[in-house]
């Protein structure tokens, strides 16, 4: 036989063997898998390795570089070849299109980076090659992955799809551990653990730009349609065959999901009346919100690595008396500081006098020249507020004039925090129309033991009172538009009378 | 309608204007002069919105405009000839040499664009204040350090010698990075770690040829001792989320993180004699 034969030969007994050995799923798809265009070269590999991926995911592929105990989750244990974000079926190894793609891409919302704008394409592919070695029980030798699912395009997303879809969350009990209005607080959603015994969250729908498998309607249908080999979160193909029904469920996990709103000001709108105490009431729903990302605590002793949040949502409103600044944030557990953990809490920070020109406190709890007043809300004890002159200098004082009201519901918390637009005191920033004030935040979460200097952190940003626009704001416009079109028929006539009057002689 | 005083711009040579080719082509040319003016206002314009990055502040931008308005204007009554056929176009909608629709058109147009014009410019902004940032300020003669005073002046990096030793250190330097800086500066040095969009000003970013390729190793190890507060005033201290170190790391760990960095990103630091060189020239 020649070598040629030979080929063929294997390729027939691969196809015989491909049913026999793990049966697809009715309702699935799958199609071959495309061929990888950079031979391996290992000792390049080994090289590109050590530069730029053993300090998280370790010398031998363990997941314990010196970097691992500093991030959430985990970076990856190569060992036991379970790999996430994929196009096989649950239980299988990823191709190495996948791996090339996790690579090149990064995992959102998690520390592994998108590496595509630093290490060239054909290096990437040797770093598959690498990683793939690290695979104690040979699975990437012995059995590599010969098919993928095939994702055909997304059908239309409408209104029935969504609603329908829906419907499958709930039968199918997505809610479960997503929660019901998808933002991870569902009832099984507590002291989930995975594959390694590390404690793991569901994830929370909202947050579009934390879908490590991509957040297209193609991607989340992917997503449970393979699984997440590893952890709790399984693969949906048995339980939901339908392929129609499958799509339906990734439109509406994708409507679950909002994209970031950033920005610098906050500004608070006027308001005709009294602002409302209830948090879901219809001027607060207008009200134009803006995202602050948060990130760890990690400038002053004792330092924070691994936040729970990574967002506080604010929208603030204001009328003729006071105003009032609405903080809301996802989290899926409700924390009053009883069974041992601290309370969840959330505190606003603003500059304790008046600033003069550009110069502010410290953002992290002010310094010594210049001081914050800080209004913390508490779940279990309600409002504290204090004035700090530096993280060592925090003293209690009164609330005063300043009130919260806050509540948890479906996974999200929304507390208002309201103030006299004047100041009581000389300590106290004065709210004025038209007058930057700044403003950062500090957020808690009770469940992960988060409490002191442990907290997520934003830098300062402005909170500005709109002001009502005065009417010369469009007087002026009016009246030199006039004034030109007053002069554009005076020149007109001219032009007319002189033509007239060349004619006639 | 034409009374043929003032002609009507079109790509028609006019009659009696010259024999020479030449001439005539580039009164051609002129005649077009006014739709050249609008269309090299609004290029200019285009480009300074579009292509500048990052965005410079709306004040800037109103004084190139006006600058360019101006230079434009002066192009083009420099010479009678181009001045006549640059209001040449204006003068035929004004005499009625236009169909009416188009008279009408403009005649409305130009107020409208001038109160609109207006309206941006009293309508209230709600921009955050620009706050000018000194990034490499005048470093100061001396710094507080572990209970001592550190000179900046002929700071040397006391690790960076030669052979096998200079490899190990860097390797150490990039276990203090990872578990102390990357956060903010980024797995690949980019000053994008997964903490840096929630900063601002956002963390240096070392690949950069801004940042410190072109700093001293005595600039790099003031900054990194003292952080964000050791910065003067203009170079807004209370902003910066870079932490003071000294509070966190010994002498040596720093002088090897900033080893790393270097190597990790592939710049090398300023030298002094570079520094007296340049000063000599
Ligand atoms: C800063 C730490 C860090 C660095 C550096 C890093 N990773 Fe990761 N990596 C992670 C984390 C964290 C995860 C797991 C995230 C999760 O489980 O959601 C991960 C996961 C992975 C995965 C598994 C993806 C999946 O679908 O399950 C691969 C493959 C991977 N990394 C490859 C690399 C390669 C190759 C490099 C070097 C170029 C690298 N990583 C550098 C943190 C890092
Ligand atoms: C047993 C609890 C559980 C159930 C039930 C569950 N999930 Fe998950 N899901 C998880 C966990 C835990 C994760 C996060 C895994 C991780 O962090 O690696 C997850 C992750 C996901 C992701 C990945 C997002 C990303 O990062 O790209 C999607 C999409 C998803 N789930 C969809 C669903 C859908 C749709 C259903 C219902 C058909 C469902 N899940 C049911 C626990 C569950
Ligand atoms: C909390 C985020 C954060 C961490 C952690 C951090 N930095 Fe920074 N760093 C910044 C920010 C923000 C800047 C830019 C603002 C400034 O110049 O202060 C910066 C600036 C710098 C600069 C100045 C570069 C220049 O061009 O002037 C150096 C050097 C530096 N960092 C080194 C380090 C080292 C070394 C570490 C770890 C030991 C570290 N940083 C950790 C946020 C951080």
């Amino acid at each position: 036989m020649t070598s040629n034969d030979l080929r063929w030969l294997a390729a027939l007994l691969l196809l015989a063997w491909g049913p026999v050995q793990g049966a697809v799923p009715a309702g699935v798809r799958m199609e071959p898998v495309k061929a990888v265009p950079v031979a391996a070269d290992l000792k390049q590999g080994k090289a590109l390795y050590e530069r730029y991926c053993n300090q998280c995911h370790g010398n031998e592929g363990k997941g314990d570089g010196p970097a691992a105990d500093f991030v959430y989750p985990r970076p990856r244990d190569f060992t036991l070849a379970l790999y996430k974000v994929r196009t096989t079926l649950s239980g299988q190894i990823p191709t190495d299109h996948d791996l090339f793609k996790v690579i090149s891409a990064g995992l959102p919302g998690t520390s592994m980076p998108a590496w595509k704008k630093y290490i060239s394409e054909s290096d990437r592919w040797q770093l598959v090659h690498y990683v793939k070695t690290f695979d104690s029980l040979g699975i990437f030798k012995d059995e590599p992955a010969k098919e993928q699912v095939a994702v055909s395009e997304a059908p239309k997303v409408t209104p029935e799809l969504i609603a329908k879809g829906k419907e499958v969350y709930r039968a199918k009990k997505c809610w479960q551990c997503h929660g019901q209005y998808g933002r991870g607080d569902g009832t099984s959603a507590e002291g989930l653990k995975d594959d390694w015994r590390f404690p793991i969250r569901p994830v929370n729908f909202t947050k579009g730009w934390r879908y490590r498998a991509g957040d297209r309607v193609e991607d989340i249908f992917r997503t449970f349609t393979t699984g997440f080999n590893g952890t709790p979160m399984p693969s949906f193909v048995d339980a939901i065959p339908s392929a129609e029904d499958r799509w339906a469920l990734a439109a509406f996990v994708k409507s679950l999901t909002r994209p970031p709103k950033n920005g610098q000001v906050l500004k608070a709108r006027r308001i005709a009346g009294e602002i409302p105490g209830d948090p879901y009431a219809r001027a607060w729903e207008e009200a134009e919100y803006l995202d602050f990302p948060l990130a760890g605590q990690i400038i002053l002793d004792p330092r924070w690595f691994k936040p729970a949040h990574d967002v506080i949502t604010a929208r603030a409103i204001y009328n003729d008396r006071e105003l009032a600044i609405l903080l809301e944030w996802d989290d899926g557990t409700y924390n009053k500081g009883e069974g041992g953990k601290p309370a969840d809490q959330v505190a606003l920070q603003l500059p304790a006098a008046k600033i003069t020109g550009d110069e502010k406190p410290y953002f992290v709890l002010g310094d010594r020249r210049h001081g914050v007043d800080y209004w913390r809300w508490n779940a279990g004890q309600g409002l504290a507020r204090f004035t700090a002159a530096g993280h060592d200098r925090v003293t209690p004082r009164e609330a005063g004039n300043v009130t919260a009201q806050g509540g948890y519901k479906d996974g999200q918390y929304r507390v208002i925090l309201r103030r006299p637009l004047t100041p009581s005191g000389d300590n106290e920033a004065a709210f004025e129309p038209g007058r930057f004030v700044p403003v950062a935040f500090h957020l808690w979460d009770g469940h992960q033991g988060e409490e002191g200097l442990k907290m997520a952190i934003s830098s300062w940003y402005y909170l500005l009172l709109e002001p009502e626009t005065p009417l010369t704001v469009y007087l002026w416009p009016m009246g030199l538009g006039f004034v030109a079109l007053g002069g554009e028929f005076w020149l007109l006539r001219r032009l007319r009378r002189r033509r007239n009057e060349e004619v006639k002689p | 309608m034409s009374d043929g005083r003032t002609p009507i711009p079109g790509p028609s040579p006019s009659k009696g204007e010259g024999n020479f080719e030449a001439l005539r082509a580039r009164a051609g040319l002129q005649r077009w002069t006014f739709y050249f003016a609008i269309g090299l206002w609004l290029a200019v314009f285009a480009g300074l919105k579009l292509l500048v990055r990052p965005p410079m502040p709306a004040s800037v931008l109103t004084i190139y405009m006006v600058l360019t308005t101006l230079a434009i204007l002066i192009f083009v009554a420099a010479n009678e000839a181009r001045f006549r056929h640059f209001l040449a176009p204006l003068k035929a909608v004004f005499e009625g040499r236009v169909p009416r629709t188009l008279q009408v058109l403009v005649l409305t147009a130009m107020p409208a664009l001038l109160a609109w014009g207006t309206y941006l410019r009293t309508a209230p902004s709600f921009d955050a204040p620009f706050e000018p940032r000194v990034v490499h300020p005048e470093p100061p003669a001396s710094f507080p350090f572990h209970g001592k005073r550190i000179a900046v002046a002929g700071l040397q990096n006391p690790l960076r010698t030669g052979g096998p030793e200079l490899e190990k250190r860097i390797a150490e330097g990039k276990t203090i990075y990872y578990q102390n800086c990357f956060f903010c500066h980024g797995d690949a040095l980019g000053g994008d770690g997964h903490f840096a969009r929630a900063f601002t000003p956002i963390p240096a970013n070392f690949r950069d040829v801004g940042t410190i390729s072109m700093l001293q190793e005595s600039f790099v190890f003031w900054r990194v001792a003292t952080g964000g507060p050791g910065l003067p005033k203009g170079a807004t201290p209370w902003n910066s989320a870079m932490p003071m170190w000294q509070n966190f790391l010994s002498e040596e760990e720093i002088w090897k993180a900033i080893l790393y960095i270097y190597a990790g990103s592939g710049s090398t630091p300023r030298t002094w004699d570079e520094e007296v060189k340049n000063d000599k020239q």
